[in-house]
């Protein structure tokens, strides 16, 4: 057998081989906007865990209680005053960032506290409808003839339906039913609802990749080799259209955050914890009375977050579709 | 193709003109338009089965009762509308005898022969109750006649075989209610009823003519069909309802007398004069009070209550007056008590809050329902020391000064500790049960979860829509819930004391599962007394056992903040009447000259 490591003109020394993914890293390194967008998405992240982490292990972060009443009611923001708080008698001379709501609990930790409850909602609907979407979409890419038509002709219905509309309907539908003695509440109602009607999007594009790949070299071997089908899809197929599930996943997160602001707007969302989509439908009345920071404190962080997500996401694409590079 | 474009071009206008035209309603010559917002969408106009104030305040224009009460009188007092006279009761209490006006005629309608309006006869009246009998037609009323009349309850079993309302031979007789001529009706009762006459002014009681029935049967709902002082003349689902005046309406006057101050007010102004004064109403349904507050000031509507976020705008709550801005506007205010309350709830079936009356009572005090009233209804409210309503006459002014109430975080914390000796340990999250999730809900849900966490308990809200919270309410699945409203359609206080009764356990009102023997003795003892001192006493004694006994957290009492423009003539506020429409009148020349009165002053206001 001979040794077919490429070698460069002027010597024998080995040229050391870049994979898909190293490339695309190396690539999206050089694009400074794109790891700025990337840190502004990570601090998201991170607030969402560190949130999480401090309910559960009751760390008392001052900045993540939000019901904490930290003036008086719609006081205005970066503007010093005067209150007294509950339980004390003493007024005692006060400031705050982003001014505070109608119960007196400050708009600033409201708006960091949402930032859990979307990046949750986003992450969960994603990972559940990538669950759904990308298997349907590799066995109906596969196996086509009547398997395909079922899933084609499923994921088309299930396509027609506006997305929104859909998601709506199942959030109603879930709500408080009980599924293996778990009852489903608040956003859990919310992201189960947005996986099990999003994934037609990540099925279409799999169910391509896959169609355009099942007759590649690879695949033949593997098949001539005697590999399962279930071993050609799951071992060879899937991880070599993966970069395509972290550019849809990307890009799809920035959806289901818009969409969980949309639900929990409508009243369909978390009732009992602050969400930017609850807070925008506050201020909503709030407005008319000159009480602006709510409605600008969420507007802010999602305009933020979907700014960097979608820069981000574009970024991701063109560094891991050699198709799409131009560079 | 240039050609064909500018055709397009030209034709666009034809498209998107009918969008950019408004027929202004109060436009039409010098015909009075009274149009009212409504918050939310009227479900039904059939008499026997409308049971919400919107459904109410439009068909109470369109079928009237027996009697009424009085426009002006206070106290209240119940008059004959229907009826020629009040009843005629036995001396046992149990016959009403009830003469009936001659010469009142339904209104026109092609459910008559001839498309004529017949004459009112006292069958009707035994048709209308006997439907609301029908289980078939499952009319949401009959808590109100339940073993009430003789025979009427039989009459409900006998329904019961049929599988159709229509299927119901409505000749089949009850013993305890009967026609005896054309203008006499009679009603036998099982027990005195001594709310009788003032549950008799409610529109769930008007006359039906079985013709109606019969022509429009399942649509009824949309075809009222009534003796009343206007006919439904477009019900635009959703949108809006137009009534106009219905020209076969008998001959009824303005009153002559009043309250005290009514003529000094100008209300008896038109003494005398035939009613009803307005030609048209509008129930235009504005859900948002935003834009129906827009319509008001722009003068396209008569009368609306205030927007909370815009309270500071209209009323100067100090000198509880309007505001320079309103009164330059020529908009009057008036305030009134109505009757209502609104709570906190205990399942007294739930293990936890059930049985521990301490816990209960810590709940009680912790509740601060000062700051409950100055932040969700900027202080205008009344707060609760009561199960009745101070417009009640039973109603004890000295219970504010006793210790059921009040704000009290030290007494809260000592009956915590009682309670969690009975718990044998910290007491365990507490759930509280509310309707909806909308901003308000979520607010007040917020409020009540701090309230109850500054005693270092630990609360869960779980906010639900309407009616899976009724079916965990009716079912006691909630363990605390927040609930209320104006539920008191008489001035009688027995109605709110039935909310605490074992034998009106829910869904028929008892949503608290409270259950005392003591109370309900006393209760079925004053059930069949007329008022009077001693029924007083009892009633007093029965609401001092429940406030002990803390089923309920009593939060508000609504006080209503009403504007209405100035060209709005003879308008007095009644807590118990649905039907005022028909003795308000429209200065219509102060109506138009109001559209440039606002020009004015919104130029005033540029430069």
């Amino acid at each position: 057998m001979t040794d077919r490591t490429p070698t460069t003109e002027n010597s024998n020394e080995p040229v050391k081989g870049r994979s898909l993914w190293a490339d695309g890293i190396r690539r999206l390194r050089k694009r400074k906007l794109a790891m700025v967008c990337f840190a502004v998405v990570m601090m998201y992240f991170m607030l969402a865990g560190l949130i999480y982490l401090n309910e559960v292990l009751d760390w008392k972060i001052t900045l993540f209680d939000w019901r904490q009443a930290v003036g008086p009611s719609y006081q205005k923001p970066w503007v010093g005053y005067e209150w007294t708080p509950e339980g004390q008698t003493a007024p005692q001379r006060d400031w705050v960032f982003f001014g505070t709501d109608f119960l007196g609990q400050s708009t600033w930790r409201k708006m960091i506290y949402a930032s859990k409850t979307s990046i949750t909602v986003a992450l969960f609907a994603s990972i559940i409808s990538i669950l759904i979407g990308v298997p349907m979409g590799a066995v109906a890419g596969y196996f086509r003839g009547w398997v395909d038509d079922t899933i084609v002709w499923l994921y088309t219905t299930v396509g027609t339906i506006p997305g929104i509309v859909l998601i709506m309907a199942f959030a109603v539908v879930l709500r408080a039913q009980t599924f293996f003695g778990a009852e489903l509440k608040g956003i859990t109602a919310v992201y189960v609802a947005m996986g099990l009607t999003s994934w037609v999007g990540i099925c279409r594009l799999i169910r391509g990749e896959i169609i355009k790949r099942k007759e590649s070299e690879y695949v033949l071997a593997a098949r001539a080799l005697g590999c399962s089908n279930r071993r050609i899809i799951f071992k060879h197929l899937l991880p070599n259209v993966f970069h395509v599930i972290i550019i849809d996943f990307s890009l799809r997160f920035v959806h289901f955050i818009h969409a969980e602001v949309i639900l929990s707007f409508l009243g369909l969302g978390e009732a009992d914890k602050p969400s930017w989509g609850a807070m925008i439908d506050a201020a909503r009345t709030e407005l008319a009375r000159n009480v602006w920071w709510e409605m600008a404190a969420a507007t802010v962080a999602i305009f933020v977050v979907s700014l960097a997500l979608n820069i981000f996401g574009d970024a991701l694409r063109d560094c891991l579709d050699p198709k799409l590079r131009t560079d | 193709m240039n050609c064909r474009l500018f055709i397009w071009i030209g034709l666009l206008p034809l498209v998107l003109m009918p969008g950019c035209w408004t027929k202004d309603a109060a436009s039409d010559d010098d015909e009075a338009v009274y149009r009212y917002p409504l918050p939310t969408k009227v479900k039904t106009l059939d008499t026997g089965n409308v049971e919400d104030v919107y459904g109410m305040l439009v068909v109470s224009n369109i079928c009237e009762s027996l009697y009424t009460y009085h426009y002006l009188k206070r106290p209240f007092e119940v008059i004959p509308m229907l009826a020629e006279s009040l009843p005629v009761i036995s001396d046992d209490k149990l016959t009403y005898t009830i003469r009936i006006k001659q010469g009142v005629y339904f209104q026109d309608d092609p459910c008559f022969p001839g498309k004529k309006g017949r004459e009112l006869k006292a069958e009707d009246f035994v048709f209308a109750f006997k439907r609301i009998a029908n289980t078939r037609y499952a009319s949401v009323n009959w808590g109100a006649f339940k073993d009430r009349i003789i025979g009427l309850d039989d009459f409900r079993e006998y329904t019961k075989q049929f599988k159709d309302e229509f299927e119901v031979d409505y000749s089949k007789e009850v013993p305890g209610l009967l026609a005896i001529d054309d203008y006499t009706l009679r009603i036998r009762l099982v027990k005195p009823w001594p709310q009788l006459v003032d549950d008799l002014t409610s529109a769930i009681t008007a006359p039906v003519p079985k013709e109606a029935v019969d022509y429009y049967r399942k649509d009824m709902m949309t075809h009222p069909v009534g003796t009343g002082p206007y006919r439904l003349k477009k019900w635009a689902r959703s949108v809006y309802l137009e009534l106009e005046k219905n020209p076969s309406f008998r001959v009824e006057t303005y009153p002559a007398e009043g309250a005290p101050e009514d003529a000094a007010a100008g209300l008896l102004a038109d003494a005398g004069r035939r009613l009803p004064f307005i030609d048209r109403i509008v129930f235009q349904i504005i859900e948002e009070e935003q834009p129906a507050w827009l319509l008001f000031l722009r003068g396209d509507m008569e009368i609306m209550g205030i927007p909370k976020d815009s309270f500071n705008t209209a009323v100067d709550i100090q000198a509880e007056c309007p505001t320079e801005f309103i009164q330059q506007r020529h908009i009057r205010l008036s305030i009134s008590d109505q009757p209502s309350l609104y709570y906190i709830g205990f399942n007294m079936q739930d293990p936890v809050v059930g049985r521990n009356k301490p816990l209960r009572q810590a709940l009680n005090h912790a509740f601060d329902k000062d700051k409950l009233n100055e932040l969700f209804y900027n202080g205008r409210w009344r707060v609760a020391h009561s199960v009745m309503h101070p417009l009640m006459n039973e109603y004890d002014p000295a219970i504010a000064r006793e210790p059921y109430t009040g704000y009290d975080l030290q007494k809260a914390k000592w009956l915590l500790a009682e309670a969690e000796k009975i718990q044998g340990g910290p007491i365990p999250e507490l759930t509280v049960g509310m309707s909806g999730s909308d901003p308000f809900s979520r607010q007040f849900g917020q409020f009540v979860q701090r309230q109850f966490e500054s005693l270092g308990l630990k609360v869960r809200m779980d906010f639900t829509d309407w009616p899976t919270y009724v079916e965990k309410m009716n079912k006691g699945q909630h363990q605390i819930f927040g609930g209320g409203g104006n539920r008191f359609s008489t001035p009688d206080a027995l109605g709110v004391l039935s909310m605490f009764a074992t034998k009106y356990f829910a869904p028929l009102g008892n949503s608290f599962f409270y259950s005392n023997p003591d109370y309900d003795r006393l209760y079925d003892q004053a059930e069949v007394m007329f008022p009077s001192p001693e029924r007083t006493i009892i009633f007093r004694q029965m609401e001092r056992m429940v406030l002990e006994d803390c089923p309920v957290i009593l939060n508000t009492q609504r006080v209503q903040y009403i504007l209405y423009h100035g060209w709005l003539e003879n308008y007095k506020p009644h807590p118990y009447l649905y039907d005022i429409m028909k003795y308000i009148r429209i200065d219509t020349d102060e109506q138009k000259a109001y559209k440039n009165l606002e020009k004015e002053l919104k130029q005033k206001i540029k430069p």
